[in-house]
């Protein structure tokens, strides 16, 4: 278990730098003027050198290579080119934010969409079990943004039940926070319980039938005692690794939602950053979200050999 | 004619100011240019008022609308009540609060709340007033301007206003490149005449130069001697106005409170919360769900619930924001002036209002001295659309069957202007092919390329769309994209005669002296066609009728001080 942690670890370290330079090379191969975009294209010639200067996107490739990778591998994520401000605590923030609405949109939808497989899969075939799969389909075939803007003209403007910005009033209590995130989480988690209702409906098929569950059942065990001990467990191997990927993607942020919601999060300001050859801002943003997706992704994998013993056993090796 | 009121002031006016009331008073321009004008070169308002009231029975001429401003009258029908918060929607500040650098609307409407003009909005005329300067006048050639200052002002952290903090503020400006002072002043021109007067000794002449240093130059603003370049309003939150910043985050929004030392007296709101967007839509449907009660600045398209909103005012201000069709004159296929008249008559004005704004904007000569402009001439004749005659000039030209590719940013209604342009101007024979490109690609490469560098754009493509802002003089539209070897002069147009008549317009002193050069001007630029500017645009902006008393700039400046809730 501690040489596939490791292992895992290491694998992630070479990811993250290659995502770091991906990015390094993205954002310097493309013709751009950073000193330009930030200046606007009125800007006296003489003040755009100055900038460029300055923020010393003329040095050549290399030495900014290096220097981004150095500044990576010490957390010191410089100043964003455009606000001037540390780019550490404007990451943090975003990234809060967005963990925040990431989580409340899982918490959300994983225990209703696990249930719901897990029943569909109990009826399998029956009426229920079509229903719950037909709008399975019919949630994740929607866009989130649709979603997002039905949610807004009915729920926010014409109803007014909650309100039509994510974003809470500074030191709103734990009650409001949720108010003010409710409809965004809920975009997203609509499309998502289809998913993982889906994805929890084929394993507990699969476990159904599987001779362990029968010899259970003719064990004599009740039916919530099979589901419980034999049936669950194995169901949710694929859903949890499904699930460990969706968090990764939920902290990198949503962007249609965020924007229809003026939210704030890794999203937006990831957008802002690309949009204004923020590099410093776009790069380590990147690498914020790619830590947070190797961590859940390890997290799942951990979960998964818990979960399963012979998978534990196969990671002893 | 009320004569016995008239003569006292003409026998005390200075030689600029009894060309101004003789103008006014023998109906050779209209009140609102009169009104102007006379902002512009310090007439007090009770002297303005005596000799309107003098002279009412003086013809007006149809005339120009005033400069941008939009106001909000509200539901002044109902008491207003002392208190409260406005929150407002605006966009996000691109870079950071630097007075000095500030590039966008986002910022400058931060800036304007904490810092103040020389010269301010004035609510009721939408002209520049009164701000830190009380008054302001020009010697005989407009060589040298003197502002008097407003006594009694204090910095936010109580430190008294001076006229060194004027003097050092336009220097960090003159260093910076500003580009509406660029020319007009240097390092040296700032002179402390004393305690409660400033004096600036311009370059050369210039007529307009209160609007130089007013709210129409938004990086103006008067910051305190001590305030280095580069420092942000966020850093330090120390300006004389009416709202002091006490929260500021570049992604979500700001927050002023009342600034009880204001010398306008206390504020009626105790607060203004301003809130970041990305992207009009969510501010519409951030007011419709009750979390906003302003929005800056808003486009006809998102904002079209807002029209039909029988509880929002909707305010609609005349700019000189506009695009420019730039033509190259001394290279490719538009050398020929009458291959570029035939492209501007193929264009449809009114239609490209209509369906690009839905009306919120106004037809165009292909010349920058716009209608709102107190100088314009009228006698430029409207150029509209004739795709017989544009057909007989290609012919006459020898460029019949003229294909050209029309170079445009991906930037708000431009790409669908160059679709439009391009059906219009098929119906002449002339085929254009629209290349979109993005913001870098087009500035970068087709509209001023940096190299080769001289002269300035000589590396520009032959026909393209560039957008401009809105000005309160047609300066720098005339010095940086017309004139011989201008920084922006995409068409690369060189003429003796439009050089001639900027430089008249810039040495004119009195409003018929500019207005003379300015037909100059306009005959000029309307025969030569090296741009064509098929129209200007409305700066929209609104409020909850909750509100009165807000008033905005077409710059993104919502002013809020003398709003109140109402009820």
């Amino acid at each position: 278990m501690r040489r596939f942690f490791l292992r895992r670890v290491f694998l992630s370290l070479i990811t993250l730098w290659l995502l770091a330079t991906i990015v390094f090379v993205i954002a310097n191969v493309l013709p751009s003027d950073v000193g330009r975009t930030i200046l606007g294209p009125f800007a006296p010639q003489e003040s755009v050198d100055a900038l460029n200067e300055q923020l010393g996107t003329n040095d050549p490739i290399l030495e900014q290579y290096v220097r981004a990778m150095t500044n990576l591998v010490t957390l010191n994520f410089g100043n964003s080119f455009q606000s001037g401000q540390p780019v550490g605590p404007l990451l943090l923030a975003a990234i809060g934010r967005s963990a925040q609405l990431a989580a409340l949109a899982l918490i959300l939808t994983i225990p209703i969409a696990i249930a719901a497989g897990l029943f569909a899969a109990r009826r399998r075939d029956k009426r229920s079990d079509r229903a719950i799969v037909l709008l399975g389909v019919t949630l994740s075939s929607i866009p989130e943004f649709v979603v997002a803007t039905f949610l807004v003209v009915v729920v926010g403007v014409q109803l007014g039940w909650l309100p039509v910005l994510a974003t809470p009033p500074p030191g709103a209590g734990t009650i409001t926070t949720l108010r003010f995130l409710l409809m965004p989480a809920l975009a997203m988690a609509v499309v998502y319980f289809g998913y993982i209702a889906r994805m929890t409906r084929a394993g507990a098929i699969e476990a159904l039938e599987s001779d362990f569950v029968r010899t259970a059942t003719m064990k004599g065990l009740k039916t919530g005692q099979v589901m419980r001990h034999h049936v669950l467990r194995n169901a949710l191997i694929p859903t949890v690794a499904v699930i460990g990927v969706q968090i990764g993607y939920l902290f990198g942020g949503i962007i249609g939602v965020e924007k229809i919601f003026n939210y704030n999060g890794m999203g937006q300001l990831m957008l802002f950053a690309a949009q204004r050859k923020d590099i410093p801002v776009l790069q380590a943003g990147a690498v914020i979200i790619g830590i947070v997706y190797m961590i859940a992704t390890l997290v799942a994998d951990l979960i998964i050999a818990w979960m399963n013993p012979r998978i534990r056993s196969e990671m002893g090796d | 004619m009320d004569y016995s009121r008239l003569d006292p002031i003409r026998r005390r006016a200075s030689a600029q100011e009894l060309d101004l009331v003789e103008s006014f008073a023998q109906g050779r321009i209209s009140r609102r240019s009169f009104m102007k004008r006379a902002t512009i070169i310090g007439l007090s308002l009770p002297t303005i008022t005596a000799i309107v009231a003098a002279c009412s029975d003086a013809p007006s001429s149809p005339a120009a609308s005033g400069p941008a401003v939009t106001t909000a009258p509200g539901a002044s029908a109902t008491p207003a009540a002392a208190g409260g918060t406005i929150r407002v929607a605006t966009q996000r500040p691109a870079a950071s609060l630097d007075p000095v650098a500030m590039q966008d609307l986002g910022a400058y409407g931060m800036i304007a709340q904490s810092f103040e003009f020389l010269a301010a909005l004035d609510q009721a005329t939408g002209d520049i007033g009164p701000g830190l300067a009380v008054s302001w006048t020009p010697n005989d050639d407009n060589t040298v301007w003197t502002f008097k200052l407003r006594p009694g002002v204090t910095w936010q952290d109580g430190s008294p206003f001076t006229g060194e903090d004027v003097v050092e503020s336009m220097k960090r400006l003159v260093v910076a490149g500003n580009a509406g002072l660029k020319g007009v002043i240097d390092e040296a021109s700032g002179k402390v005449v004393d305690a409660e007067t400033v004096e600036f000794t311009l370059v050369s002449a210039n007529g307009n130069f209160p609007y130089l240093v007013s709210v129409f130059n938004a990086q103006s603003v008067i910051t305190p001697a001590s305030y280095a370049t580069g420092t942000t309003l966020d850093a330090m939150p120390n300006g004389t106005g009416a709202w002091k910043l006490e929260s500021y985050d570049n992604a979500s929004g700001a927050r002023f409170v009342r600034n009880d030392a204001w010398w306008g007296g206390p504020t009626p709101l105790d607060a203004v919360e301003y809130t970041f967007f990305a992207e009009t839509g969510p501010m519409v449907t951030a007011y419709q769900g009750g979390q906003i009660d302003a929005i800056v600045q808003f486009d006809v398209f998102s904002g079209t619930a807002l029209f039909n909103d029988a509880n929002f005012t909707v305010n609609e201000a005349a700019t000189t924001n506009h695009r420019q069709i730039w033509m190259r004159v001394d290279t490719g296929q538009f050398v020929d002036k009458r291959v570029r008249q035939a492209l501007a008559l193929s264009l449809d004005r009114e239609a490209m209002v209509q369906q690009l704004f839905k009306g919120k904007g106004q037809v165009a000569n292909d010349h920058v001295i716009f209608s709102l402009f107190p100088y314009f001439d009228e006698g430029t004749p409207q150029r509209t659309r004739n795709v017989e005659e544009a057909k007989a000039l290609l012919e006459a030209a020898g460029a019949t069957g003229l294909e050209a590719v029309l170079h445009v940013a991906e930037l708000q209604e431009i790409p669908d202007l160059a679709v439009l342009i391009q059906s219009q101007a098929a119906e002449a024979g002339i085929t254009l092919t629209p290349a979109v490109e993005s913001l870098d690609t087009f500035y970068g490469a087709q509209w001023c390329p940096g190299e080769p560098a001289d002269p300035p754009c000589s590396g520009a493509a032959e026909l393209g769309i560039v957008d401009y802002g809105h000005r309160s003089t047609p300066d720098v539209f005339l010095n940086s994209a017309l004139k011989t070897n201008g920084v922006w002069n995409s068409s690369q147009y060189g003429s003796t005669d439009f050089d001639a008549a900027f430089a008249e317009f810039q040495a004119a002193v009195g409003v018929e002296a500019q207005t003379a050069a300015c037909a100059k001007i306009q005959a000029n630029l309307n025969d030569e066609v090296p741009i064509a500017i098929p129209y200007t645009y409305s700066f929209l902006s609104g409020n909850a009728k909750t509100f009165t008393g807000v008033y905005s700039s077409a710059l993104g400046q919502m002013f809020v001080s003398s709003a109140s809730k109402v009820g």
